[in-house]
């Protein structure tokens, strides 16, 4: 049996918007979530409330879905946008959607948002979605794993496709600026899928995948990964972690943002986990085999 | 082994093996020999799904495994369920559930509700992304006597305290039985809103809502 653990996701952390910010920023909802503009003062805002390192983007896990077609619940001050109805009932239709058009939409508001931040000297982290985040949006999830089980080879094809979508996505963000490339599919995690689904997704999708990404990583940009993602790459033996020190205990997004040009990918802790101090000084780089 | 005993095995292997036409075959063949509907769907079908909802406590099968073992079940509900005598004056436990409004993620939920509809409840499925009122108008509207929420995300979870306010608001806390579960919600979380019960997983769920409703015996048959 694999050996991949769960990270258990906990509510003391900085995920989702505060009632408190928002009022007092003149903003409506949820047209504050569609104009990159907007997307700013509303990231800034958070920013400053939480007292972290980095501005975040966006502020759900459906951008990528609605760019391909998926329609979505664009929600209000308190809950943000979330999917509203599947649009496909089998996982072959997933094959035929369209790429994504960076250059209009919700999506490309998202990639301004960016470069706005990025022309005020702010460290962003823009947050992309693996693909059962993205598949959570565009079909039920009963088909997604009656797919896997029954028809394997088609769903690494979709995978893929949502893969080179996200891949394409994450270049983008980066020619606007983005330092913090954070990649998560937490609805993929071992919890959820069992150990040896989720191996084969490992093998499938995420390393391969991952090894594209840290392409993106260079002196001015790094990708981090939810711990899940993380533990699944660990538990398969894709991955080993390498400690770096710190010359200072830091916040781990700070640690992070001091990182980049010296690691390639992190993930020692969830990046909306903004309390989290590296005290003893350990930054610890997912180097991938 | 007999003829109905073979078929009914066969029912039960089919949901473990979560092979949904075969369920559906087998169930039509155990109908066209005549054999009752109802030992079908309980020696059958809700005995497959008893094994598959062991596994998942054992960790042999995981909530994929589960979702799929279901869909075999209904596969076989469907066509059996038809030919089951009506009876009069029979009453089983009511209850709501659905996700949280704010959060779309539902597998959790869809596998609390199968395990109790297995376990024999009456479960009304709100789905996901569910008004917080909703919880209780439909609470009080179909005389429900517990309500379950579910969240996988940190940012909707206060919408489970918001429910048990209107229920303390409209006088109906008293009477309703409210369960969460979720990935971030923990005992701990329950405890702080008010909750009755929180439960890790579906079989545990199945657990609570027996435990709070002061349901003793076996007397759940599934319909």
């Amino acid at each position: 049996m694999s050996e991949i653990k769960d990270f258990n996701c906990t509510y003391d952390n900085s995920a989702g918007i505060h009632a408190d910010v928002t009022k007092e920023l003149g903003l409506t909802f949820p047209d504050a979530y569609m104009h990159g503009d907007t997307m700013v003062v509303l990231s800034k805002a958070l920013r400053g409330h939480n007292g972290a390192a980095f501005c975040e983007l966006p502020f759900c896990h459906t951008v990528e879905a609605e760019a391909m077609g998926g329609i979505i619940n664009y929600g209000n001050e308190k809950a943000g946008p979330r999917a509203k109805e599947y649009i496909c009932t089998s996982v072959e239709e997933l094959l035929e959607l369209p790429e994504i058009d960076f250059t209009t939409g919700r999506i490309q508001e998202v990639l301004k948002a960016c470069e706005i931040l990025r022309g005020q000297n702010e460290q962003t982290v823009l947050q992309v979605s693996g693909p059962f985040t993205i598949l959570n949006v565009l079909i039920d999830a009963k088909h997604v794993f009656k797919a896997m089980r029954k028809k394997p080879e088609l769903m690494k094809e979709v995978f893929w496709k949502l893969g080179k979508e996200v891949l394409r996505f994450m270049e983008e963000a980066k020619k606007r600026g983005v330092g913090l490339l954070s990649y998560a599919d937490s609805p993929g995690g071992v919890n959820i899928l069992g150990p040896k689904m989720a191996e084969q997704i490992v093998e499938d999708f995420t390393y391969p995948f991952l090894k594209k990404a840290e392409l993106l990583a260079d002196g001015d940009t790094m990708v981090l990964l939810c711990p899940k993602t993380v533990f699944a790459l660990l538990g398969t033996g894709k991955a080993e972690l390498r400690e770096i020190e710190l010359q200072e205990p830091l916040p781990y997004g700070e640690a992070c943002i001091r990182m980049k040009g010296r690691a390639k990918l992190a993930g020692q802790m969830c990046i909306k986990n903004v309390g989290y101090c590296l005290e003893n000084r350990i930054f610890k780089e997912v180097v991938l085999r | 082994m007999s003829a109905k005993e073979e078929l009914l095995k066969r029912l039960s292997d089919g949901v473990v093996d979560m092979e949904e036409d075969d369920v559906a075959e087998t169930a039509q063949e155990y109908l066209d020999a005549g054999y009752p509907a109802f030992d079908g769907i309980m020696e059958g079908l809700v005995d497959g799904m008893n094994r598959a909802g062991q596994l998942y406590e054992e960790e042999e099968y995981f909530v994929t495994d589960v979702l799929l073992c279901s869909d075999a079940m209904y596969a076989g509900l469907e066509i059996l369920r038809p030919y089951l005598p009506e009876e009069a004056g029979e009453t089983k436990h009511k209850g709501v559930i659905g996700v949280v409004e704010g959060d779309t993620h539902d597998i959790g939920k869809n596998l609390v509700k199968i395990m109790l509809e297995t376990a024999g409840f009456d479960m009304i499925d709100l789905g996901r992304d569910v008004p917080l009122r909703k919880f209780v108008d439909t609470a009080r509207e179909e005389g429900a006597e517990f309500i379950c929420m579910s969240t996988l995300m940190t940012t909707t979870m206060g919408g489970m305290q918001d429910v048990i306010r209107i229920l303390e608001e409209e006088g109906m806390r008293q009477q309703m039985k409210v369960m969460i579960g979720g990935g971030p919600v923990s005992q701990k979380y329950a405890d702080k809103i008010g909750a009755d019960g929180y439960s890790q997983n579906a079989v545990e769920a199945v657990k609570l809502a027996k435990r709070l409703l002061n349901i003793t015996n076996d007397g759940l048959g599934m319909r």
